[in-house]
């Protein structure tokens, strides 16, 4: 491989063939799992780079490689959530790559130390979970259809015909629909976030990624009240009546719960 | 300071917690710390990723396609189907199934942007990793 254009930062005098990638912070009494493995391609294993009481996970992947493949992206998630199930974890976003193993310590740990602790500790024995809901089609516009006829009228206007000679009401009928469904999608999350909000866990409200959405919540649950959890998603999805089709994922990561940059709130 | 491992012992590390390639990258793009200082290596492929991965909501695609979501649909067809099960769980492995359709073509569309598209269906059997915490001290 020719020299990477940042020399400078040779001093450490290793060759520069690998470097490191890191997907976050546990707590240094974390065990290594020698047949834990993590991203890239073969996948590399997992290892743990201690100082003090904190750890990163990492893994050591060749230089130069691109990341973001479906696996790499699994693998990242893969290896944050299965820790999270267990011990608290910090996650890194996506991507972050550091020279090597003592830059790991003495660059990203040491440093942050005490703010990672800080993070760590409040996460301690919790987990977030997602709670992601998605309408059934047909069933929305027939609700949909129900509360406002122009749906029903524009639907009549298209139904059968090509879609060229009908592009104009499409749009129309599809814009009535995505608006509508986006009013939906508002009030029903807000139904769901405050559910779980008496309960007292932290909610934040993710964006919508699918056009039919019902909502997209991730929460930060005690891990001895997933139970508490998962009732309150069953009373909810019970309320819709079929209409929404709800999944509960976790325990993972705190994704949702890590405010970039700032250390602590 | 106490830790103490949460969630009981081990079992709980066996199941995979996104059920899919569309789930992992709802859940993670875009989140969790981030160390650009510390950064020495920027790796290609990602920023593409996070951009396009993002549906936009609000578009004429869109539109059009709740257009002939509409269209298709049967209005003389039972209007409650009321679905079995509403919950789908981290335990039951059977959520996999039941989404499949849709979690399908999310990962098929994420196949396109990579260049890879070949192995999605294996992605989410992968065996679990396990970076368990030493029994406690």
């Amino acid at each position: 491989m020719a020299h990477s254009e940042t020399g400078a930062a040779r001093a450490g005098g290793k060759p520069r063939d690998a470097v490191v990638y890191v997907y976050g912070v546990v707590p240094a009494d974390v065990e290594e799992n020698p047949e834990a493995t993590g991203v890239g391609e073969p996948p590399s294993p997992v290892k743990l780079v201690r100082s003090g009481e904190i750890a990163a996970l990492v893994g050591e992947i060749p230089s130069g490689v691109a990341l973001g493949t479906p696996e790499d992206l699994t693998a990242h998630a893969r290896v944050l959530d299965s820790a999270a199930a267990e011990v608290p974890v910090l996650p890194l976003r996506f991507g972050a790559v550091v020279t090597d193993l003592d830059a790991v310590a003495n660059e990203f740990l040491e440093p942050n130390a005490e703010s990672f602790a800080g993070i760590l500790r409040d996460l301690e024995g919790r987990a977030q979970f997602v709670l992601r809901g998605r309408y059934d089609g047909d069933a929305m516009i027939r609700e949909l259809m129900d509360e406002d006829p122009r749906i029903g009228q524009l639907r009549g206007e298209i139904h059968g015909k090509p879609e060229e000679v009908t592009r104009d009401a499409r749009i129309a009928l599809g814009e009535l629909i995505g608006r509508a469904v986006q009013a939906k999608r508002e009030a029903d999350t807000r139904v769901l976030a405050s559910a779980l909000d008496e309960l007292g866990f932290p909610v934040v409200a993710g964006e919508a990624t699918n056009e039919w959405d019902a909502a997209n919540v991730a929460c930060l649950v005690e891990l001895s009240r997933q139970d508490e959890l998962r009732e309150a998603a069953e009373r909810f999805a019970e309320q819709q009546d079929g209409r929404i089709d709800l999944r509960l994922l976790g325990p993972m990561a705190a994704y949702d719960f890590v405010l970039p940059a700032e250390g602590s709130g | 300071m106490t830790m103490q491992a949460g969630g009981g012992a081990g079992g709980a590390m066996d199941r995979p917690s996104a059920s899919g390639l569309a789930d992992v990258i709802d859940t993670i793009l875009d989140k969790g710390l981030v160390i650009d200082a510390f950064v020495r290596v920027s790796l290609v492929g990602i920023e593409l990723l996070t951009v396009d991965a993002r549906i936009v909501v609000a578009s004429v695609d869109t539109y059009l396609r709740f257009a002939e979501a509409a269209n298709r649909l049967n209005l003389e067809e039972s209007r409650s189907q009321g679905l079995p099960d509403l919950v789908e769980g981290m335990e039951e492995s059977g959520a996999k199934s039941k989404t499949k359709g849709a979690l399908q073509a999310a990962e098929d569309k994420l196949g396109e942007l990579v260049g890879g598209g070949d192995e999605e269906e294996d992605v989410e059997e992968e065996e679990e990793p396990r970076s368990r915490r030493r029994s406690r001290r």
